[in-house]
């Protein structure tokens, strides 16, 4: 028996993500959380967003699961902060198109991410890798709806493709949520 | 071999543990089925404490 895309998959960069989680803290003062879970497998995180105005100026990922899960965690944790909310829905859109094996747009760099993408050949994980940021974009949403103003589509140079959007909702149906 | 809750959550949490991983046996198994098994204890083993 072969793990050869099991070595793949769990290359140095995800575990070392897995073993020292960034921004692994709670916030002293956020506006938003969101919770997001796989009680199927046990995994969960919660997010802690702090704004400033349109953009994420302090986040903390707090999770609990397995090394794809808590992985994909710290990358968020490192990649998100500092976007826009249009941004870091368009990277979460991105990162599951990745994992879906689809082609992805060339101006969005995925990071260490990438190296995540190995989860493709693993199906029933899909859902470990998507549900931190599954669980951003409900942030995002509540945050929106929270009453900032800053509702979607109203601001100008906002490049986030809705339908993306839809389809990573749809998404979380297939893993299980 | 399974992983995860089981569908048995308040036991995990009386565990204190997140998941689980759960061999079991059925009537078809072979020496080879447990074999592999241990192939891949030993290969996660590898990859989770190197």
């Amino acid at each position: 028996m072969s793990f050869g895309s099991l070595d793949s998959l769990y290359r140095e960069v995800v575990l070392d993500h897995h073993r020292h989680p960034r921004k692994n803290r709670p916030l002293g003062d956020y506006d938003v959380q969101a919770s997001g879970k796989n009680p199927s497998c046990g995994d969960e995180v919660t997010l802690q967003l702090k704004f400033a105005g349109d953009r994420i100026a302090d986040i903390g990922v707090i999770s609990h699961g397995c090394a794809i899960s808590t992985s994909s965690g710290s990358m968020l944790a490192d990649l998100a902060d500092g976007l826009t909310l249009g941004e870091a829905e368009k990277l979460a859109a991105v990162f599951r198109r990745a994992l879906r094996g689809e082609e992805t747009p060339a101006e969005v760099d995925l990071g260490d991410l990438e190296a995540l993408t190995g989860v493709r050949k693993f199906p029933v994980r899909i859902k470990c890798a998507l549900l931190p940021w599954v669980t951003l974009l409900d942030a995002v949403l509540s945050h929106r709806r929270g009453g900032d103003g800053s509702l979607p589509g109203s601001k100008a140079g906002d490049d986030q493709p809705e339908e993306l959007v839809v389809q990573l909702k749809d998404g979380a149906d297939e893993s299980e949520r | 071999v399974r992983a995860g809750h089981h569908c048995a959550q308040p036991l995990h949490r009386l565990l204190g543990v997140l998941a689980t991983c759960r061999a079991s046996f059925g009537i078809y198994s072979s020496a080879r089925d447990v074999q592999a098994l241990v192939d891949g204890i030993r290969a996660a083993r590898k990859v989770f404490l190197r």
